[in-house]
């Protein structure tokens, strides 16, 4: 029988073939949106995990950690700098950092960060951590070789920042992949970013001035108003006696109970404090509905797929009805004719089904291969323990559908071969 | 070897008011070899549908033997039909894309009656039937050589009656006569009863008995004189 079937496919081996790519590309559309949704799902929530609690000025949470936590380039408002020394010292915080942001360098974010920031994002790949206002570390996606001089730009080079020209950062060592955002960024000292953009410690008695973003004012001219910055100068960590304005905090509570109520203390009329899953989480939920819509149209498009190779299938089955009879006429058992029928029939949909979870995994992993070599997150393409049913549904689904053609081939009537 | 006995047999079909077959009573003994005659439409298919129990009849009793398959299941028929009957239709029916070998082995191989025997006969029936080359794929032989597998493929199981519609009339005449003789030396070799539906005289005067149809009625049944002289 199976000798029989085999030869059946092959002599029709262009109408299967096309069958089959027919199955396998509403298949593979399926398979590829839930997967890419499924990573980048993931890959943000992933990204988000290395940051418990997150406090800046108070604005848009979303805002606060599409910028710290994505390294999204977008104007943050500016808390007071004592904010830090104050989570510093107080017992519940394991560590915190501060982050400013602003700055790129070819398309790679240029983060103003504190040392103990870098030891806790991940281990250094090569080179050290830097030491002076003129070193930076670079993060693992960032192409560039240690001791290149990156001359940051104010905001984004393509939406027309200017050049930083006071300083320019030697690159001195290299993160490993973290799988985040920050792997394509470049960090620097935090106090070299206060210092290039004209905040530092010892000019900040007007803390009021600070409220926006400082280098508004760029116009009045460059160099003038920017006293020399020395790159070799030793950095001073002591957070508490400088304290100009600051985007954002990356906060490392000591406990989970910690975390709860540092966020409480901390959301306030002068700070906001975010847990990143849960505002991701937040996120989520509204753009669920844009994923049920997706999901709405992509099994639209395997419904009609599925119509239209029943159709195919009853008219193929239509005019083989001589042959069907001519099986059943010298002998073979109308359950013969079944099987045939079913058997064929199945084996194209499941060749299809499979390979179209072949093609959708393959397609959204070149998506998220896209993605993450856009932001630097990296985007995990993965099947779940219910895909595995998933496939099942569909081979029973597609189970159930060869029977129809099966039963109306087992119903024909052998006479059929005898008529012309 | 079997032997037929009709009775009270009434085919109609809706729509038509005369009955497409309808038959009172008819006998055919075992090992003899009949020719079905008759005009197109004159019932000679709808007669071998019923005999060979392809299609039912609506009313009376059809005898092989002693087994009434009007009285059999669908399945039942089906099986009765594999084990007993040898078919030959006039467009062969053989499935391209298997070997001559293969097509005559397909009807057994379905319904499970597939033995080392089965396979050894059906070497020797293709041998018999004078096809050398029994890989040789179905589409690459010419229409006598595919009814001379047909011939093969019917008489694989031993039927006890091998049943033929028109099996020349697709063939030159060449292709044609070595077709009959296949069937007429083969049958009294396996010494089966022969029924064969032809309108070709050649084919029917070789036969012992010939019986005509006309708008489904029997209207001439005689012994052939040329041939039993």
């Amino acid at each position: 029988m199976i000798g029989f079937i085999l030869a059946d496919l092959r002599r029709l081996w262009a109408g299967s073939l096309v069958f089959v790519l027919l199955v396998a590309l509403a298949t593979a559309l399926g398979v590829a949106v839930t997967l890419q949704e499924r990573a980048l799902r993931l890959g943000s929530a992933r990204a988000a995990d290395k940051f418990d609690l997150v406090i800046g000025a108070p604005g848009s949470e979303t805002q606060l950690v599409l910028s710290s936590i994505f390294l999204q380039p977008s104007p943050l408002p500016l808390m007071e700098g004592t904010v830090l020394a104050r989570l510093l010292a107080d017992p519940r915080v394991a560590s915190a950092a501060p982050v400013g942001f602003g700055d790129s360098f070819g398309g790679y974010a240029v983060v103003g960060t504190s040392t103990g920031l870098v030891g806790e994002l991940e281990q250094l790949a090569e080179g050290r951590v830097f030491a002076t206002l003129g070193e930076a570390v670079a993060g693992a996606a960032v192409d560039l070789a240690l001791g290149y001089a990156v001359k940051p730009t104010h905001g984004l080079a393509e939406l027309g920042g200017h050049a930083h020209t006071e300083l320019a950062y030697r690159i001195v060592g290299r993160l490993k992949p973290t799988g985040t955002a920050w792997d394509r960024a470049i960090l620097v000292p935090m106090q070299a970013v206060w210092a290039l953009h004209g905040m530092a410690a010892a000019e900040h008695d007007d803390a009021d001035g600070h409220d926006d973003h400082p280098h508004d004012e760029t116009a009045s001219g460059a160099g003038g108003d920017h006293p020399h910055i020395d790159a070799d100068a030793a950095l001073d960590e002591d957070w508490s006696k400088a304290t100009p304005g600051l985007p954002a905090i990356l906060v490392k509570p000591k406990s989970i109970a910690d975390a709860y109520k540092l966020r409480q203390d901390y959301r306030s009329n002068t700070t906001l404090a975010v847990f990143p899953g849960e505002v991701l989480t937040n996120l989520y939920a509204t753009l669920g509905d844009a994923k049920r819509v997706l999901v709405g149209v992509t099994t639209g498009a395997q419904v009609l797929v599925a119509a239209a190779i029943l159709l195919v299938t009853i008219l193929h089955v239509g005019q083989r009805r001589r042959q069907i009879g001519a099986l059943r006429a010298f002998g073979a058992p109308r359950t013969a004719v079944f099987v045939i029928v079913w058997s064929e029939l199945f084996a194209l949909i499941a060749a299809g089904v499979l390979s179209g979870f072949a093609l959708g995994f393959g397609a959204a992993k070149f998506i998220a291969g896209y993605l993450s070599g856009e932001s630097g997150v990296a985007m995990p393409v993965m099947f779940a323990a219910g895909d595995g049913f998933l496939v099942f549904a569909i081979l029973a689904f597609a189970g159930c559908l060869a029977m129809l053609p099966a039963v109306l081939a087992y119903r024909q009537s052998p006479a059929a071969a005898l008529r012309a | 070897m079997l032997g037929l006995q009709l009775a009270g047999i009434d085919v109609s079909f809706p729509g038509l008011a005369a009955p497409a077959l309808a038959i009172d009573s008819l006998s055919v003994t075992a090992g003899s070899r009949v020719a079905l005659t008759g005009a197109s439409g004159s019932g000679k298919s709808t007669l071998i549908s019923i005999l060979t129990g392809l299609e039912r009849a609506g009313q009376g009793r059809i005898l092989w033997d002693g087994v009434d398959i009007c009285a059999l299941s669908e399945g039942a028929r089906d099986r009765w039909r594999g084990a007993n009957i040898g078919l030959v239709l006039q467009d062969f029916h053989l499935f391209p894309g298997l070997s001559a070998l293969e097509n005559v082995l397909l009807p057994a191989r379905l319904s499970g009656a597939m033995t080392r025997d089965v396979g050894a006969r059906a070497e020797h029936l293709l041998q018999r039937v004078g096809l050398a080359r029994s890989t040789q794929m179905i589409e690459t032989m010419s229409r006598g050589e595919m009814q001379r597998v047909a011939i093969a493929r019917a008489l694989l199981r031993k039927p006890g009656v091998v049943i033929a519609d028109e099996p020349t009339a697709s063939l030159d005449s060449d292709a044609g006569d070595a077709v009959g003789d296949l069937l007429l030396e083969l049958s009294t070799e396996s010494g089966c009863t022969l029924i064969v539906a032809t309108h070709e005289l050649a084919l029917s005067r070789r036969m012992d008995r010939r019986i005509r149809l006309a708008a489904g009625r029997i209207v001439e049944d005689g012994v052939i004189e040329e041939r039993a002289a």
